[in-house]
Parts: structure tokens; sequence; C-alpha cells
């Protein structure tokens, strides 16, 4: 069969018009004309992106049964997808179609008329002889499983269930410990502007048990996750019983694994777990949740505390977010119930991120709290008296006695962080929480397709912020994985040749979306289509020339360069 | 029946990712827009921190696809005027300004331009340079199709007849009796996703801006290194010919006086001191800060390079800084962290500003029946119903006009508003 390629200038009113002798470009792209295996349709239109353009050129394929369209106008930016558009009205695969940059290229930038028309006319065959080696491709369509998997109960996960699960969407929420809500329930308070009291945790804990499309599994781990966006393959394990194992479909995950505390005892100067009364905030937390009390050792109230932030800070090499915050309200808490206690907050910067912050700031100052900013801090002890020793901002060297010290240890990554990254394919930051799609548009998405990250997974963050995430996740989700509506993944995306493949994985190690497998039995990379993103990071690295990207294959653009540089 | 169609208020970073998701699955998205173009404020940065990604071309590709979705209609010059009804069943009336030219037709070939006589300060470019009656706000604007000015337009204000931009333009895009509408339609759910501002500088008269030339708010700042700018990214001076050799950043102006602190100074701050650097790599660069405020996990580390990089941090309360001028540039009184007071001269200073509540703000609040708080935001309604839900059902919240954010805790948002849209329209 003959190629049949129909080649359109644009004039673009005066922009190409004037600035290219389009006459001379379709004479000489006329002359190209080899019928009976190469015909060449050469017209021009004065603007072929309105709506009358658009519809020309319909008519234009129709008419002239068209194998190949080839535009020569302005930017593919500004409207390859218009002419894409205009090739899926009618019978020619938009695939097999050309957008030629003459006026960017050519006609915008090159004074000399005769010589922007010579590059034009250049650039116009070699888009002609790449157009004739491009191949048809067409969009597929899959299935997808609207029911997502949630790992880790904490707060963010009960959120993201709760906010995803529906008559035809199922969650499945699984958490290794043996009961659900996370740090949060060992909480008495949270802080006074993002609500007033914890009654609101237990009513979503008690709705995700009621739920019931959420079904929950405690003291499980995942096991195995494999597959793509819309349908991966999930095996739970019990922590306890290996043998006891589920197996089920999803279409997403959402990763909201949450956060471990810096274990401030690696950082001798502070003292902790060398002298006593020395606490966490997380330990005066739980013991005051029990209790009701904030308590010495020998069972006495306090007289002074000294409240320490930023432990850890410089060696994980982050601000932790949250600290400030809730060491104003330990502050509050010691104040409620020690009235006459003394209480001195050390800190390096206060951060204070929310609108809020800054009055529970101040309120926590006005009930009597000292706040010093250091340069240096230690604790010593002297006899049964312990001092902080520190260093202020004007290089002073002061120290004063404390009863009780309290430290704000950095949040770090959860424990089993890398497993779970593995697990899913998914990356780790130089910080060691998982690592966003993009720091900026895309936070709570992952490199991987269909997996998500909330809550202090991806950052450390307060209980609104988690709980915000989860929701942004539901609005990721609910929008993209609709219960019956089938999903379109990536159309231009890597092929690797079986027949050239050496089996050296190297392919692998480059792919960033985890769309690579490797078949042991024929010694072989595939290329898993589903998940593909056509990157082309393995058509680079291939050493054997046995990966290609469809639709940018070496032949198309050696074709193409072929041409534009006669 | 419920209306499952959905009106965003601002077409920012929040608006576009809030639009683009819910015209994705099929819902119709009317995205009101009360200036000419979309992007809001992030179009108006070079770079983001602290990755120091290009912010264009980081957001564009959005704007852009907004443009091309069905299901967005996107109204420009638009404001929104009445609001009725309740969630599942509002009335809105949009107030839509003339804007003379057809996004339809206009290819944004920019011919027009040149011919226009009038010139007028540029806003956009904080009054940094000039445009034409009819322009678009900087290089690269989306949609890339202008607006007249009515009040200035010669013709339109009827001050003389002219017709240049019409003659120029070579696809009848341009007609100067296009008029203003008003269009009622009906949607189910309101997204005010209306932005900030930033105080005004004129309140803090100890800092001098506005009456000393060389200094800067730091979105001028911002505009002055942005290659689409009115410099073309050459940092210039108001005041004198050379590039400025030393140059002091002034962070948390208005904090006090706003009573919070707007989370993205610092980073911003740090951003403009690594341009300086990089632009200029000779001069020398003080920043005047207070508390860090680094909330995100790679943020730390970006303060650190960028003092790596040889910027003079100095702690100084800022409610104590003073900034004089005299012939040869300007003089900086400070207090050290020793609380010894010290002076330090500099050819420019950059004022890192509070963020505010859009000015709109009010007006909005009172037409659609939700409260603001004490701040002068919108007020959310915490964490028993949300961070995006207003005191009104079916009307929510996404980016800054819910609080300062960066651009993160903007998309993060929006995504969380469509999250709480799709469960109560479906």
């Amino acid at each position: 069969m003959s190629d049949k390629i129909g080649v359109y200038v644009c004039e673009c009113g005066p922009n190409i018009a004037d600035k290219v002798d389009i006459k001379k470009i379709l004479a000489e792209i006329s002359a190209l004309n080899e019928p009976p295996e190469k015909i060449i349709i050469a017209k021009k239109h004065k603007l072929l992106c309105s709506k009358e353009g658009q519809d020309f050129l319909a008519d234009e394929i129709t008419k002239n049964e068209l194998t190949h369209l080839v535009i020569a106008a302005c930017s593919p930016r500004d409207h390859d997808i218009t002419f894409m558009n205009v090739c899926k009205r009618t019978d020619l695969n938009p695939y097999l179609y050309k957008l030629v940059n003459i006026r960017e290229h050519c006609a915008w930038i090159i004074p000399d008329k005769d010589e922007a028309t010579e590059k034009a006319i250049q650039y116009i065959r070699a888009g002609i002889s790449r157009v004739t080696y491009q191949a048809p491709l067409t969009e597929k369509e899959l299935d997808s499983i609207p029911d997502v998997l949630v790992i880790g109960a904490g707060i963010a996960g009960i959120e993201a269930s709760l906010s995803l699960a529906g008559e035809n969407r199922k969650v499945y929420l699984v958490e290794k410990t043996s009961s659900i809500g996370g740090k949060v329930t060992k909480f008495e308070k949270i802080l006074p502007h993002q609500g007033t009291d914890l009654d609101i945790i237990q009513e979503k804990i008690q709705a995700v048990q009621e739920n019931e499309n959420i079904e929950i599994f405690t003291e499980t781990e995942v096991e195995k996750a494999i597959g793509f966006f819309g349908n991966f393959e999930i095996t739970l394990k019990n922590i306890h019983n290996d043998e006891q194992k589920n197996e089920f479909k999803v279409g997403a995950i959402v990763v909201a694994t949450g956060f471990n505390l810096f274990n401030p005892g690696k950082i001798p100067r502070y003292g902790y777990g060398k002298m006593e009364d020395i606490y966490t905030s997380m330990e005066i937390e739980e013991s005051n949740f029990k209790t009701g009390k904030i308590l010495l050792k020998s069972g006495n109230p306090p007289k002074s505390a000294a409240l320490i932030h930023c432990v850890g800070r410089e060696e994980k090499g982050y601000c932790s977010r949250v600290c400030c915050n809730y060491m104003f309200k330990i502050a509050q808490y010691l104040k409620e119930k020690i009235p006459t206690i003394k209480i001195t907050e050390f800190y390096q910067d206060l951060c204070l991120p929310n609108k809020a912050d800054q009055k529970f700031f101040v309120d926590t100052k006005n009930k009597g709290v000292d706040f010093i900013r250091f340069k240096d801090i230690a604790v010593k002890q002297k006899e049964k008296e312990k001092f902080i020793e520190y260093t202020k901002i004007d290089g002073k060297k002061e120290k004063i006695s404390a009863e009780m010290i309290i430290l704000a240890p950095a949040i770090e990554p959860a424990d089993g962080s890398k497993g779970m990254a593995e697990l899913l394919n998914i990356s780790l930051d130089e910080t060691g929480f998982f690592q966003e799609a993009h720091q900026k548009l895309n936070p709570v998405a992952t490199s991987i397709d269909g997996v998500f990250i909330v809550g202090s997974a991806q950052n450390p963050k307060n209980i609104p912020d988690s709980m915000m995430d989860a929701q942004a996740v539901a609005g990721k989700i609910l929008t993209q994985l609709i219960p019956g509506e089938k999903l379109i993944p990536e159309v231009i995306i890597s092929e690797i040749s079986e027949a050239f493949c050496t089996g050296c994985q190297t392919c692998l190690s480059v792919c960033s979306y985890g769309a690579i497998y490797f078949d042991e039995d024929k010694n072989i990379s595939i290329v898993n289509e589903a998940i593909c993103r056509g990157c082309g990071n393995c058509v680079a690295s291939c050493p054997s020339g046995a990966a290609h990207s469809k639709h940018f294959t070496s032949l198309q653009i050696y074709q193409e360069v072929l041409e534009a540089i006669r | 029946m419920n209306n499952s169609d959905i009106l965003i208020i601002g077409a920012g970073v929040a608006g576009i990712e809030a639009s683009l998701l819910l015209a994705d699955t099929g819902k119709k998205v009317y995205l009101v827009e009360k200036t000419s173009l979309t992007g809001g404020n992030v179009i108006k940065y070079e770079d983001v921190f602290s990755n120091m990604e290009c912010s264009t071309c980081m957001i564009a590709p959005k704007q852009q696809e907004v443009l091309q979705s069905e299901n967005i209609e996107l109204l420009t010059l638009s404001t929104v005027e009445k609001v009725q009804g309740e969630i599942g069943d509002f009335t809105v009336t949009i107030n839509k300004k003339a804007r003379y030219v057809s996004l339809v037709d206009c290819i944004g070939c920019g011919m027009c331009y040149d011919p226009c006589p009038v010139s007028l300060k540029n806003e956009f470019e904080q009054n940094l340079s000039e445009k034409k009656a009819i322009y678009v706000p900087c290089p690269g604007s989306l949609p890339n199709v202008p607006a007249i000015n009515p009040k200035h337009c010669l013709q339109l204000n009827g001050k003389k007849t002219c017709n240049a931009c019409v003659e120029a333009c070579a696809f009848g895009a341009i007609n100067l009796s296009d008029k203003d509408e008003k269009i009622e339609i009906k949607v189910g759910a309101i997204i005010v996703a209306s932005g900030f501002d930033i105080v005004d500088p004129a309140g803090f008269p100890q800092f001098g801006y506005g009456k000393y030339p060389n200094v800067y708010t730091a979105m001028e700042a911002e505009r002055l290194y942005a290659s689409n700018g009115p410099t073309e990214g050459e940092i210039t001076l108001r005041k004198g010919d050379a590039p400025p050799k030393s140059i002091a950043i002034i962070q948390c102006v208005g904090r006090e006086q706003q009573g919070y602190c707007s989370s993205v100074c610092c980073m911003y701050s740090l951003k403009l001191a690594h341009y300086l650097k990089h632009k200029l790599p000779e001069a020398k660069i003080h920043n005047f800060h207070s508390d860090w405020c680094m909330p995100g996990k790679y943020y730390q580390k970006f303060h650190h390079d960028v003092k790596e990089e040889g910027v003079d941090f100095i702690y100084s309360p800022v409610d104590k800084i003073k900034v004089d001028g005299n012939d040869k540039g300007l003089s900086i009184e400070y207090y050290n962290g020793k609380n010894e007071k010290e002076k330090l001269s500099a050819d420019m200073v950059i004022l890192s500003l509070a963020m505010m509540q859009g000015k709109d703000t009010a007006s909005l609040s009172k037409l659609l029946g939700i409260e603001q708080d004490k701040k002068g935001f919108f007020m959310n309604q915490g964490i028993q119903l949300g961070a995006v839900d207003t005191s009104k059902p079916g009307i929510f919240l996404a980016g800054c006009a819910e609080g300062p954010k960066d651009i993160q805790g903007s998309i993060t948002q929006a995504e969380a508003v469509v999250g709480k849209v799709m469960s109560y329209l479906s």
C-alpha cells in the first residue's frame, strides 16, 4: 500500500505567513511526490487551530484517505492535543500524525525570510520522513478494582479509611499492633485550636469499627503487594502466626505507617537514661494519660521542670514541626496540675506555622512559663540535683536547676519504613521518610501510581495535617478510581525485544516505576504495559539496544534527524 | 435532584488543582478568576523553594490542562456577586467583565501591544514596569490572550477615537463593543480558593518603604529576579546605575501586628538570598531573622546550604530594626544577639512581609454566608468537621484563603476538598 501524506502549513495569520515563503515551501514539499509509493498533498490554511481549520483538516484526511498527516505550524505545547483530537474524529490513528514547529523554531526567530523558509522546509521534510516510520498506537482499557488497602491505623489511616469506604468501595485497614488509633490515643488533650478534647478521636475509632465497608486486621502486616494502579494483589500475614494469611485485590494502597521518636539516649549530654526524672514528651503524655498525674519518681510533684526542644534536630537534619506546640501543651498540663511549678522551656527556634499557633505560645507564656533561646545545652547532675547548663544567644553561659526534665525528641521515620518501601517499590528520601511523587504538586502520591503516602509517614505532621493528607488521598482516589470505570494507561511506553535482550537486567535498576520484571525462564526483561510511563530510562541504559520507546524509536529519530541536517 | 456541578473561586494553584481533579471525573467546574489570567501567585516566582524548580515550568502544564479541559469553564475577570440556596442547590450570579479580546479567536501573537498608544504601570510586576491598555501581565501568561483595561483604553474611555489594536489584529479577535455580563449558574458545591494578600509595607514606616526607592518588598525582589519579569532577571535598583553590592533581607515584617507567623517567609527569604548570591556572587547578603520556621523535611538542609553560600545570618528582633537613608545608600540600625546596637549599610533592602487574608475576604464571606476567623482568614471547622469545611455546608476552603501555607500545603488542601466534595455529591 502506498503512503498518502497530507502536509498542511498554517499561516498563523501573519505570524508565519509574513516571515516565511509559504508558496515556496508548498512547491518544494509537493516536489517530494513520488507516486505511486509516496503521494504528497501539500496545502496551506489561514489558521489550522481554529474551528474552521480543524474542520478543514478532518475533511482533508477523510476526503483524501490520508495515511499520514504532517502539520507545519506552532509549538506542540500549544496545539499537539488539538490536532490529535482532529485525527480522532477521523479514521486516521493520531500517532500517524506529526506537528512540525515552524513558528517558534523558524518564523519568530530568524529575521531573514529566505533562511527561515529554508529551515522550515528542512524541518517539514524531517517531519515527513519521521511520520512514515511512525506506527499506529491504541489506548488500552483496564478493569480496575475500587477497593483500597490502608496500612497503619493511626489517625491518618483511620481518616483515610473513613473518607474512602462506601457502598461501592471496601477498605482493608491493616495495623501491626493489637489496637487501632495509633499514638494519638495516648494523649490527654490535643491543642486547643485543633479541637476541645479527644472525644473526636474516639468517635472516629468507633466509626471505623462500626463501618461495614471497612475490614480491620490487627497484629497483621503486608507480606506481598504486586500489581499496578487499579489492580494490586495483596497478601496479609498475621504477625504471630505465619499460616494465617489473607489474600485479596485492591486498586490502591495508602501508606499511613506514622513515625517513631528519636532516642535521646543517643546524645549523652541530655542525660536521658542515665539520670532520674528525665523523660521524653511521649512518656509524659502516656503516664499523664494513664494516671492523670505528672509526678517525680519519688512520687512527689516536681517543683520545677525544664522542657528542652529540638532534641536530635541537628542530628536528623530537619525540624520536626510539631514539637514546639506540644511542648507548650505539656507546660500547660504541668501548670494546671501543679500551679506553683516553675517551668522553663529551652528552644532554638519556635516553629509556629499554623495561623493559630502564635496565640497558643503567647497564652502559654502568659501562664508564667519562661522561654530561653539557647545555643548549646547540657544536663548535668551534682549529687541529687540536676542542672541545665546552657549558652544563651548572647554567648552568656548560665545554669538553672530542674527537678524534672522533659525532652522533645525529633520525629523520625517509623521502623520498617525501608522494608515497606522495598515491598511497595516506592522510595525513601534523604531524611528516611517516604518520598512524594513531587515535593510541591503531588505530595500524597509516590512514584508508583496507586500507592499513596499520608501523615507522618511523609513528613512530621500534627493531627489536623495528617487528617488533611488522608482527605487529600481520598480526593485522589475518589476521582481516579471510580467503580465500574476503566483505567487508560500511558500509550507511549517502552518495549523490550525478546530477541535482543541479553538478560543483563540493567533496565530493572533504572526503572523508577517498577514497570519491568525479569522472566527467569526466558532470561529476559519484560515491560509491564500497565505500569510503564514511557520515561525512556531503560531505552537509554540498555547496552544491547533491546529496549525501545514506542513513538520514539531509534529509527524514527534517525530518519527525522537525517532529513533535518541534510 | 442534587446538582453535582461545582463553582471554584480563584484560579491559583489550589483552585487549579481542585478543578482538574473534579473535571477528570466528568463533573462540570466553573472556575471563576478575578484577574485576566490563571496561576495566582505561583507564576510570579522564578523558582520554588527548596528544590529550586522553575515555578512556571512546574505550573504551566496544569494551567494548560485547565484551558484544554472540556469540563472546566474558566471565567476570567469575573467575580461572584450573589449566592443563594444550599448544598446541592446553589444559585450563583457571576459578574463577568468584558475582556474585549476573544479567548477563542486570539492566538496570543502579541501584535496588538505595540500599536496601543497608552502606557500604564503594570501592577502584576509590582509596578516595576509598564504595560499597554491591551496587555498580558507577563510573558507566558495563560490564557495567552490579552485583556483591555476599559478605564485606560482611549476608545473605551471616550477620550479619543482609537482603533489601533483592532487594526493590528490579524484574527479579528478584538471586539471593543464587548459588554460586561451577568451569568447565573447552578452548582451543588462551592470551593473558595481566593488566596492571600501581602500586608502593606506603608504600615511599617521604620523600614523606609516608599521613602527610600531601594527598599523593596520580597515580591518586588522576586519579580526583579524573574527571567520573564520587568528587567528580564537583571537585578537593577530603582535608584542608581550599578547593581547592589550589599543587600539586607529583613524577615518577619508585620508578624507581630498580624499575630501569627506566615510560615513561608523564612523559606522564601532564604530563596531570595540564594537567588541573589547566584546572580551577584560578589554582593554581601545579610539576613535579619528571628526564629526560623522551617516545617518541611527538606527545609533545614536548604537553610544550611544557603549559609554555606556565604549569606550572613543575623539574629535580631525585627521590632528594633530601623532603616535610614542618605545619598550613599541605606543604613540599617539593629540590635545584635548580645542586645547591642549596631549599624550596617546596604544598597538594597528587601522586606519579607507577612501574608494576610485576601482583600476581598470580608465581602466574600458576607456574600457566601461563611465565617472569618480572628485573623481575618476564612475559618475552618477544626478537626471535628474538617479543615476544609466552612461554617456553611456545601462551601469549602482550599489554599491560603484558609490561612498562610506553602504550595505543597495548598495542593494538599485542594485535594482534600475534592475528597470531601466527592463524598458529599456522590
